[in-house]
């Protein structure tokens, strides 16, 4: 249950799903904590990796307090998402054009921050 | 085991009381789309009946689905049920071929290439009565649509329950009977528009398999971006996504998934066998293998690793 939302959360998404298991399988309270730690790290790294491919739309996730992602637009406009399941239809809605990994555009542009060329915005 | 049937009177249960310790009708008919509710209180009665004592502790579920069923609602049902995702594993999906019919099926129902495609283990049936030849040509074709899969042989309705049911550690491409075929891990177009002579398209769906390696570990985070944006984008088009993928720790992620239902990944604790290389299937409508390693290699500067095709003379 999300206290803020009263949203019931239920179904884990499956990106996160070893992180979230081992987090709260831990009995050791060392082993826990690290465990959170790392639960914590790859929600930054995910959100990171992610917003590699979100530039090409002009939006950026990050990580809300380990529970949510809060996606924003240029425009000041922000939503918060569970997880990349929910992500990618609040990015499409908010972007107003389709995301997919197979668009040559968005895939020029990564080739080009991962060439080190200044990256593409928008399209 | 649970049958499901689509008619409004169900028989298959009467033939298999005999067999089985529980069987329980799913009234109404298909599981997937009008009684996916009735899959839930069938499994959740029965973990009353094992709490309660009524049965003997369950070991495995046989749920039996009609021929026009499409098997990823029933996994969905399991994964996203806030008790049944907690105390059942869906281990295999199992799809049966008629060794007699079966091209005719895969010529005209669609919902037989996806059964194939999602499946684990295909068994062929009646190859008792079936010509070798044909056989021989439905294997053929049965690969092209899935190398993952094992294929079995059911003559005269027999079959090993062991074999059958052996679990398997996500896919291999030289652990199947497909791995020693030429032609298994290319990509194949395995089924193409087929036009009869009175202008009649019997199939219009291409389906194409594409099985990769990447050239060292992968960024897990990174990747679960780049799949799930596919998903996203292109679920219905992706049949099956199946594998062992390297993120650079002792043992590989198995990835498992139908369309927009991917299995909990299970990160092994160590690899199966020697080859400890990345190999993941693709099982595609539409989707070429070129557009998957295009996009992929585009993904490199995040995922941390480019994709290399296993069939170097596939087709691209």
């Amino acid at each position: 249950m999300c206290i803020l939302c009263g949203e019931f959360v239920t179904r884990i998404h499956w990106t996160e799903k070893h992180a979230e298991d081992k987090a709260r399988a831990s009995i050791d309270a060392g082993a826990k904590d690290e465990n959170r730690r790392n639960r914590r790290r790859e929600r930054v790294r995910r959100a990171a990796v992610t917003n590699e491919v979100l530039r090409h739309y002009g939006l950026r996730v990050s990580d809300w307090s380990g529970t949510k992602y809060v996606l924003r637009d240029g425009k000041g406009r922000s939503t918060l998402v569970q997880d990349l399941g929910s992500l990618w239809p609040a990015a499409q809605k908010l972007a107003g054009r389709p995301l997919d990994p197979l668009d040559p555009a968005l895939q020029a542009a990564l080739r080009g921050a991962s060439n080190g060329a200044a990256p593409a915005t928008g399209s | 085991m649970l049958v499901n049937e689509f008619g409004k009177v169900g028989l298959d249960h009467h033939l298999l009381v005999r067999a089985d310790e529980k069987t329980v009708l799913l009234e109404h008919g298909c599981v997937c789309c009008t009684t996916r509710e009735d899959l839930v209180g069938a499994l959740l009665d029965l973990l009353d009946e094992e709490g309660k004592g009524g049965i003997a502790s369950l070991d495995r579920v046989v749920v039996e689905t009609t021929g026009l069923a499409d098997p990823a609602p029933i996994l969905f049902t399991v994964f996203s049920h806030p008790v049944l995702q907690h105390h059942y594993h869906v281990d295999l999906v199992i799809s049966t071929v008629d060794a007699v019919n079966g091209e005719l099926h895969l010529d005209r129902n669609p919902e037989s290439t996806k059964q194939v495609a999602t499946a684990d283990a295909v068994v062929l049936t009646k190859t008792d009565i079936a010509e070798p030849g044909g056989i021989q040509a439905l294997r053929a074709r049965l690969r092209g649509i899935n190398p993952s899969a094992r294929m079995l042989e059911a003559p005269f309705g027999e079959i090993d329950p062991e074999e059958l049911l052996r679990p398997t550690a996500g896919w291999s491409p030289d652990e199947s009977h497909s791995g020693r075929d030429p032609d298994a891990n290319r990509s194949t177009p395995a089924t193409e528009a087929l036009m009869t002579e009175d202008g009649d398209v019997r199939h219009v769906s291409r389906t194409r398999s594409t099985s990769l390696t990447f050239d060292g570990p992968v960024d897990w985070a990174a990747f679960g971006t780049w799949l799930s944006m596919l998903l996203y984008a292109r679920g219905e088009d992706v049949l099956r996504v199946k594998g062992l993928l390297d993120v650079g720790e002792a043992g590989p992620v198995l990835l498992n998934g139908v369309q927009h239902i991917v299995h909990p990944p299970d990160h092994l604790g160590e690899w199966p066998d020697e080859d400890r290389r990345s190999r993941i299937i693709f099982i595609t409508r539409g989707v070429d293998s070129g557009e998957l390693l295009v996009s992929l290699e585009a993904f490199r500067g995040i995922i941390g690793a480019g994709p290399r095709l296993l069939e170097a003379n596939a087709p691209v």
